[in-house]
């Protein structure tokens, strides 16, 4: 693995910093991270390059693990752009992008966008849409225990106790925190997503923890249903962030995706 | 008069020269998410030579890629197309766009020009080129049905077909083929019988994910070469990269 801090030029914004951790060589995956920062997909990008041949791309959105986000970068679609404009300084081609939570209404801001780079898409228990009677879990509202309890379906294995993190890090989950704010609002949602999404023709795959508590199964289903031809697919005894607590279901759901159940895509 | 000649520019897009004039077929010039030639695009639409018409057998994306081809230098190029595609055609400002259905001919420049029947996801025909004793099936991603035997009956002989082989299926779609695949191309080909014979439409990849979610496909064309060899061995079967003019 290999860090480069790449600057990107973005319209409106003006030059952005970017810290991509690079995994392995061949067939390209973009993996971003949600609310949990970037610390919560890298053991997954490194068991999933140990385990392929695959090149797993790691951006730590600016803002989160300490990095610095400049003032005009505020938004979701912002962050889209970032990556895709990164894909293309890259010249990378046949990109699936992959997100969890947050990271995963990236994905599908960065799918919107419509780049020849980007293959396909896989939404990993994502935010971004609104479905009445299935709100996102207010992040903000919650105790950091009431967080663990939610996110996974056995908190124990990684349940911590903030209190006992060293400064630094106490500081760098308080700007993950206020990222999260930035970037995604209170709410979490975009009223207009669920709407565009269906203009989209882009393979994508939904995976969903049956145990997830931020964003329960049903608003999984929404979200794929809202996607034109996206398979949904459930993971098993899983939270919010499968690739944390189930890392091994998730690259076979995306490796053996071609073992298609037919009927998954008839919801 | 030169030789009926076929040059492939990409996936089922072919520059066809017969009676002295030039064809395209099936124009694909761009890229987009979950569609990608997997080959090279040997010739872009700025390049593209002097054309006496353009054959479009189908309004799929990757066989009618109007958007890109409508930066062709003349949008008074004769087309000749499925009538699913005449609409789409002159919105993109084509000017002279006539529908062919099965078994109806029109001539240009002194070649005859025969829509001939197919079977795909969506309505759909392929084409006959014929200049005196030669003609040239196009078949574009047609899949083998009965219908294509009457071709040598109705038409006369074939001397060079271009036929896709990749035998396309649609996962979400039951699984349903839409493409004949390689040892039906070589039925075909044993049917048709002609000199020689040429595999398109088998590089394609809707990239990592959508061949794993959307279709599966042959990717080898040596599958057809194999077949025919064994059922249609009086046909030669000529797999060309894009770019590879190879005459009759």
């Amino acid at each position: 693995m290999n860090t480069a801090l790449y600057t990107i030029g973005l319209a409106g914004i003006g030059p952005v910093e970017v810290s991509v951790a690079d995994h392995g060589s061949g067939q390209p995956f973009l993996l971003l991270h949600g609310g949990a920062g970037p610390q919560s997909v890298t053991g997954f990008a490194e068991k999933f390059a140990a385990s392929h041949d695959v090149r797993v791309l790691v951006p730590t959105h600016p803002g989160f693990g300490g990095a610095p986000r400049p003032e005009a970068l505020t938004s979701v679609g912002d962050l889209a752009a970032l990556y895709n404009a990164l894909l293309d300084q890259l010249d990378l081609r046949d990109v699936t992008v992959i997100g969890n939570s947050i990271g995963g209404w990236v994905t599908a801001e960065i799918a919107l966008l419509k780049s020849p780079r980007v293959s396909g898409i896989v939404l990993i228990d994502a935010v971004g849409i609104e479905v009445p009677g299935h709100p996102v879990a207010d992040f903000f509202s919650l105790t950091i225990d009431q967080v663990f309890q939610r996110s996974f379906h056995n908190p124990e294995p990684f349940r911590i106790d903030p209190a006992t993190l060293p400064p630094a890090a106490q500081a760098i989950a308080a700007g993950n925190r206020a990222a999260i704010g930035v970037y995604a609002g209170t709410t979490m949602t975009d009223p207009a997503l669920v709407g565009r999404l269906g203009t989209l023709e882009i393979p994508t795959l939904v995976l969903w923890g049956d145990s997830d508590g931020i964003v329960d199964v049903d608003y999984g289903r929404a979200y794929a249903a809202a996607i034109p031809m996206a398979r949904f697919q459930l993971l098993a005894e899983t939270g919010h962030s499968p690739q944390l607590e189930t890392p091994d279901l998730v690259i076979h759901a995306i490796w053996d995706s071609a073992d298609t159940d037919f009927a998954a895509f008839a919801r | 008069m030169s030789n009926t000649a076929v040059t492939r520019i990409t996936h089922s897009c072919h520059l066809i020269e017969i009676g002295g004039r030039t064809f395209l077929t099936d124009p694909w010039f761009s890229t987009r998410p979950g569609y990608y030639q997997g080959e090279p695009i040997a010739v872009g639409v700025a390049d593209l030579p002097r054309l006496d018409g353009v054959l479009i057998t189908h309004e799929h994306y990757d066989h009618c890629d109007l958007q890109a081809f409508a930066a062709y230098r003349d949008q008074s190029v004769p087309l000749f197309v499925a009538e699913t595609v005449v609409e789409s055609a002159r919105k993109h400002g084509f000017t002279d766009v006539t529908a062919l259905a099965p078994w109806q001919e029109v001539e240009a420049g002194g070649v005859t020009i025969t829509a001939t029947p197919a079977r795909h996801g969506v309505y759909e025909v392929t084409f006959v080129l014929r200049s005196g004793p030669e003609a040239v099936y196009f078949a574009g991603d047609t899949m083998l049905i009965p219908e294509l035997a009457e071709i040598p009956q109705r038409l006369g002989h074939i001397s060079l077909a271009l036929l896709p082989t990749n035998g396309l299926h649609i996962r979400p779609a039951n699984n349903m083929q839409v493409v004949m695949n390689a040892q039906e191309a070589a039925e075909l080909t044993a049917i048709l019988k002609p000199e020689l014979a040429i595999p398109h439409h088998y590089a394609f990849t809707k990239g990592f994910l959508g061949d794993r979610l959307i279709t599966s496909s042959d990717k080898n064309p040596h599958r057809y070469q194999d077949a025919a060899r064994d059922l249609a061995p009086a046909t030669s079967v000529r797999i060309t990269e894009p770019g590879t003019r190879v005459e009759l």
